[in-house]
């Protein structure tokens, strides 16, 4: 973990890739016990996906899995068998919380849907997300990172000042997956609340579609008084507010106040045209971003994103750096911050990962433990918890239970 | 349709533009009592900037009406001694302090962790800086966009072999607005357990940055650097985004399956292309995946992104329509689970918003954005158990301000 701020907490997690686990890993990242179920087999599907170490796919070699499953504790379980489902009920029995993220028919298969599981125990938060949410006529649908985004409406508006004989995109890797499990988390923890102050279970039923959806309060507002609707040809009111080449990379200048950009101005060595009629405000500029946009790249051009970035931001212009993976992992205020971290792994060795954004001042940082090798702790759940032998576990390895 | 998990909770809010007040938001959802703390000296600029739906230019403009729904209104001048003494007043009666104002703004005016914890010992107060309340940078001005260049999104998003891209959407605020919420409720359940309060400090950078590890563990692990990938995917094929019938239709479509294709193929009709050598397994539809998108396109550009999604999906292959936004809140699933509410605002009249993307069974109402101190007299009145006079005093001195 990296703070004890849910000490005590336990939680069963069940599901694969991002939503559910993600939703598990930011809880178990702050101390609660988050017991991860997998297929005895083939373990969570994310097993599977990259960025692998050095290239080499494997069970314990993908980066993504590593990063969402640090801090738990990992068993296997065949929930289609009969004493599978038994075990699983003996499980849920002792949780406080229950986060999953399988298709609403599937739960309703293996007769884990909130109607069994709250009988099994009535005081269970059950954290249930699914692309379309659990009811309305799409909820068997299938998604993924893909179609989430361009359903969700982020897609069709993905960027602006472009160009609509161009397909609308989407954002890198699987980050709006990651924005559902992040909901999903604080849904759970206010039910939790709730639980402890009345003793009262629920269901949490979390839509990453609806999760996206909490990105366009600006086309929403925009919509709901003048019913415009927001395109990708769309130009903001303001200039610059662009991403621009530089020497080495690119930079980020977003300025709304006038005094932002006049003091833009003396960083760039206050060139003669900065004085134009044609660059006296930010409407203007915006009109004529044609004739100011290459005036400005002479001059970024010449500078590198480090020197613009500093000699911008000492001068309190809000000014960023478009930073690459490697200038995010150098970054010296992330590591003021220890934001990254470094986490051992019996196989993969030491690696660094990102943490967690934020510091708890009361409570001291822990150590993070690396996610658990495929069943690594059957033996510390079924023999010392659930009270199995040694020699239950190898028959009920065998049967294919475990 | 909101929840009432943090019933009885007390929040003060001081949050302006998107973070802080979302956050208010959410926890405003999720049951709890929001009390945003304004100021006529300077006013949240979402009260000023964007769209007006009142010709006279008050003081209710659009987004506002989103970003800070189901939250109270008060007007308080924290740079007066009597407005101090009052906001402290408040937090003696509060369980949460919630701010996105720059790091030296509390602390500027004296009233620090530090300083919140002596009037009440286990206050919690939850940050959302741009950068951290600690280390070099923590001073360093920003708004969303540029969160997103610092924290590692913006490099890789953008056409395939492109620049950046520039995005119209800025997700650092609901984001860390959302990590606001659950450092904020986790330190509350660890109130209740040891009587503790906390300062959680949420560095918004860095919650970007959590939520694109692959492209920071593709660095780590090999050394390389994610380049703009647009709708395509490492490995599935055909992964994309496909011109429909209209102007500027498109749906988009992932194949993760050979049974997948297969059924997307049957759906289309089998074309002599889809028995192509090229297109025979995954890897070599990812190579050919150029070529293969435009046959795709050659099918979906007859039909509606809606016939494309409803007929894959029956097929059960991923598919969904790139829908604007007229067209989401009317789509009839999300009516259905009842996503989109409209309030009456007093001022602003019919207003769209969302509500937060979970239900349960334990709800609650959703009130509308407030008009600025419009719950001046519950505050002072009610909470702090002045008298009119005593109020209207404060009026005139510009600490009710």
């Amino acid at each position: 973990m990296f703070y004890k701020v849910l000490d005590g907490v336990k939680i069963v997690e069940y599901g694969h890739l991002i939503s559910a686990p993600f939703c598990a890993k930011i809880l178990a990242d702050l101390g609660a016990e988050v017991i991860k179920i997998e297929d005895p087999d083939f373990g969570d599907d994310a097993r599977r996906q990259g960025p692998f170490l050095k290239n080499i796919p494997g069970a314990e070699r993908s980066g993504l899995f590593q990063y969402l499953n640090m801090n738990k504790l990992g068993i296997t379980l065949n929930t289609g068998m009969s004493t599978g489902k038994k075990i699983f009920g003996a499980l849920l029995k002792n949780a406080d919380i229950f986060i999953e993220n399988n298709p609403p028919k599937r739960m309703k298969e293996l007769e884990l849907t909130y109607k069994f599981v709250k009988q099994i125990n009535p005081r269970i938060v059950m954290t249930s997300i699914t692309p379309f949410g659990q009811t309305g006529p799409y909820k068997d649908y299938k998604s993924c990172e893909l179609v989430n985004t361009h359903f969700g409406g982020v897609g069709y508006i993905s960027i602006r000042e472009g160009d609509i004989s161009k397909e609308p995109l989407k954002y890198p890797a699987h980050f709006f997956s990651f924005q559902g499990g992040l909901s999903a988390a604080a849904a759970t923890l206010g039910a939790f609340y709730h639980q402890n102050v009345t003793g009262l279970g629920t269901q949490l039923d979390v839509s990453e579609q609806e999760s996206i959806i909490q990105n366009l309060n600006s086309p929403i507002s925009h919509y709901s008084y003048s019913k415009h609707i927001a395109s990708r040809t769309d130009v903001k009111s303001h200039a610059p507010f662009h991403i621009l080449p530089c020497k080495d990379g690119y930079i980020y200048a977003a300025f709304v106040e006038e005094s932002e950009w006049r003091r833009f101005i003396d960083v760039m060595g206050h060139p003669d045209w900065a004085d134009s009629e044609l660059f006296k405000d930010y409407s203007t500029r915006a009109l004529y971003w044609d004739a100011l946009k290459p005036l400005m790249l002479e001059w970024t051009m010449e500078h590198t994103v480090e020197e613009i970035y500093r000699s911008s931001q000492e001068k309190g212009i809000p000014l960023g750096a478009v930073r690459t993976a490697d200038q995010v992992l150098k970054d010296k205020q992330m590591a003021a911050r220890g934001f990254f971290i470094e986490v051992e792994h019996r196989e993969n060795g030491k690696l660094k990962y990102p943490g967690v954004p934020y510091k708890f001042s009361e409570i001291q940082q822990e150590t993070p433990v690396a996610a658990p090798l495929l069943g690594q702790h059957n033996e510390d759940i079924y023999c010392k918890r659930l009270g199995y032998t040694k020699h239950d576990m190898d028959k009920l390895k065998e049967a294919g239970v475990i | 349709m909101g929840t009432s998990f943090l019933k009885g909770i007390r929040v003060i809010a001081l949050t302006w533009v998107w973070a802080g007040p979302w956050m208010g938001a959410v926890l405003a959802d999720m049951g709890a009592e929001v009390i945003k703390i304004e100021t006529k000296q300077r006013l949240d600029s979402q009260r000023v900037l964007n769209i007006t739906t009142d010709p006279n230019g008050g003081l209710n403009h659009g987004q506002f009406n989103i970003t800070n729904r189901g939250v109270k209104s008060c007007t308080l001048n924290l740079k007066q001694p009597k407005g101090k003494e009052l906001f402290k007043k408040l937090v003696k009666i509060s369980d949460l302090v919630i701010t996105n104002f720059a790091p030296r703004v509390m602390p500027d005016l004296g009233l620090d962790y530090n300083a919140l914890k002596d009037v009440k010992p286990d206050i919690i107060l939850v940050s959302l800086p741009a950068f951290g309340n600690t280390g070099p940078d923590k001073d360093y001005v920003s708004y969303g966009s540029t969160i997103e260049a610092v924290g590692g999104l913006s490099a890789s998003f953008g056409y395939p072999g492109e620049a950046p891209a520039l995005s119209s959407i800025y997700p650092a605020d609901p984001i860390g607005g959302m990590y606001g919420v659950v450092g904020a409720v986790a330190a509350l359940n660890y109130r209740n357990k040891t009587g503790k309060g906390q300062h959680v400090d949420v560095a918004q950078s860095e919650g970007i940055t959590t939520l694109i590890p692959e492209v920071i563990m593709e660095y780590v692990m090999n050394g390389g650097i994610q380049p703009c990938m647009g709708n395509r995917d490492e490995i599935m094929a055909p992964h994309g985004c496909y011109p429909c019938k209209g102007e500027d239709k498109w749906v988009a479509i992932a194949i993760s399956t050979d049974q997948e294709w297969k059924a997307l193929c049957r759906v289309i009709g089998n074309p002599d292309w889809s028995e192509d050598e090229r297109f025979s397994d995954q890897f070599s539809r990812w190579q050919n995946q150029d070529e293969l998108n435009k046959l795709i396109a050659g099918w979906t550009k007859d039909l509606t992104h809606y016939d494309v999604m409803n007929k894959l999906q029956k097929a059960g292959v991923a598919a969904g329509g790139s829908l604007n936004i007229e067209e989401i809140i009317n789509d009839r699933h999300f009516k259905e689970r009842g996503v989109f509410i409209t309030q009456n605002h007093p001022a602003a009249g019919k207003t769209i918003v969302y509500r937060s993307p979970w239900t349960s069974a334990l709800t609650a109402d959703n009130p509308p954005a407030p008009l600025l101190g419009e719950h001046n007299n519950y505050v002072f009145k009610e909470l702090l158990g002045m008298t009119d006079v005593q109020i209207t005093e404060l009026m005139e001195t510009k600490v009710i301000y």
